[in-house]
């Protein structure tokens, strides 16, 4: 008997223990475990530390709480950036949209004044070298755009086209040392070249000395050339200096068209004789 | 006596770790019941009448802190180890994956043996669907933390003999 005991001690024991738990759960279902000693023990053990863990939930809880509300302050904050950022772009497209618009427009209404042979570019490339003054419009050959040609804007002239290509073409400035047009001076019909340098900046050549020019002087083409249309703004006079000796005077000019600030320009054909009331 | 308080020990600050911390685990309304895994551990490596006694405290604690009627987790935990006990005398556990599964079993003898005793004792209307749900998931991340828990029960239980070798 006491070798089964021994032998079979925990299987006896756990049976004892599950009698006696229905014992317990007997008597405090039926009400009559009242202030009993072993919960109150475990209890007294238990509770500091479920304390102590409690507290440590509590801030886990609250680390947690500051970063939820942290990472939604961010992710809030990168929204508006972005939002902003979307925002600034769209309204740079509707200024540049507006500025394009209105040069546009100032273009259409030149081009009515123009033959309507007048051909529509787009500056796409300046000088690659700073020995030249020459700009790259997107029009060529295929477009009709032909060597010889002027390029004008409503400001004024802007160049010649020296070379082409099927769909670009090459624009030689009115401020490069190898350009050469025929002008006026608006006020006195004196007669002149404007030409690029190199060491002074564009110039008007070939003035005799005894012609009376003034700075502010307006000087427009004078359509002699075959090349541009007669009454163009070319430039305006910043500069004269008569010298002791020469039978020209220095006049300095200061281009009507900045070629660095263009985007689009009007390809006019050599041989058309519109005139144009600047 | 030694290993009993040891475990005794564990198994109150496993009670109160899934009062507490074990909470916060993502296992939604389920809290993973750590304490039927060391009953089972006991049952399985520590088969003793110190073990049995202290799977009833274990139950008997869950009870008191959390029961609303005593002897629930008493009778359901000592159930289990005496499964597990009865058990173990005819396989070989040491493989992780039979750990998990004889957790599994347990967590359903343990959900089995409480629906019974809710059924006998206590009366609540829709208690049945939803006490099969509650039984599955907790088998399920009791059986999922198992190895983790006997790796971690094992190590503990070699720090002590250690202790005791050189204490000796």
């Amino acid at each position: 008997m006491l070798a089964f005991l021994r032998k079979n001690q925990v299987a006896l024991s756990s049976c004892c223990c599950l009698l006696l738990s229905i014992y317990i759960l007997t008597a405090a279902a039926r009400g009559q475990l009242k202030n009993e000693p072993l919960s109150a023990l475990l209890m007294w053990i238990m509770r500091p530390l479920q304390i102590a863990s409690q507290e440590t939930v509590d801030w886990i809880k609250g680390f947690q709480e500051n970063y939820d509300t942290l990472a939604g302050f961010r992710s809030e904050n990168e929204r508006l950036r972005k939002r902003v950022q979307a925002l600034e772009v769209e309204r740079q497209k509707l200024l540049e949209a507006e500025a394009t618009n209105r040069r546009l427009k100032e273009l259409l209404d030149f081009r009515s004044h123009l033959p309507d042979t007048a051909i529509t570019a787009s500056i796409i490339a300046n000088s690659a070298s700073s020995w030249f003054q020459s700009c790259l419009l997107n029009k060529g050959s295929a477009d009709g755009v032909r060597k010889g040609m002027a390029v004008v804007t409503p400001l004024g002239v802007v160049g010649q086209v020296v070379s082409v290509t099927a769909r670009t073409a090459k624009v030689i400035l009115l401020t490069d040392p190898n350009s050469g047009i025929d002008v006026l001076v608006q006020r006195t019909r004196s007669r002149g070249i404007v030409s690029g340098s190199l060491e002074d900046g564009t110039v008007l050549k070939y003035v005799k000395r005894s012609e009376d020019i003034q700075e502010g002087d307006r000087l427009i083409t004078s359509g002699v050339d075959g090349v541009f249309p007669k009454g163009l703004l070319a430039g305006t006079v910043i500069k004269v200096r008569k010298q002791h000796l020469g039978l020209f005077q220095f006049i300095e000019v200061l281009p009507a068209v900045r070629s660095e600030r263009v985007e689009e320009v009007l390809v006019v054909a050599a041989e058309s004789g519109a005139e144009k009331k600047p | 006596m030694r290993l009993f308080l040891l475990y005794f020990s564990v198994g109150v600050f496993l009670i109160v770790l899934q009062g507490t911390l074990l909470r916060l685990l993502p296992f939604g309304p389920v809290v993973p019941d750590l304490v039927l895994v060391l009953c089972v551990y006991l049952g399985l490596h520590h088969p003793t009448m110190g073990a049995a006694l202290g799977s009833f405290l274990l139950g008997y604690s869950v009870d008191v802190v959390s029961s609303r009627l005593l002897g629930l987790n008493a009778f359901a935990m000592s159930l289990v180890f005496l499964s597990v006990y009865l058990s173990s005398r005819s396989i070989w556990i040491q493989n992780p994956l039979v750990t998990s599964f004889v957790v599994l079993l347990a967590a359903l003898v343990k959900g089995a043996a409480l629906v019974l005793l809710w059924a006998v004792f206590l009366s609540v209307e829709g208690f049945w669907l939803g006490a099969a749900r509650y039984i599955i998931m907790e088998a399920l991340v009791a059986a999922l933390l198992a190895p983790v828990l006997f790796a971690l029960l094992r190590r503990g239980q070699n720090y002590v003999e250690k202790f005791r070798v050189a204490a000796q």
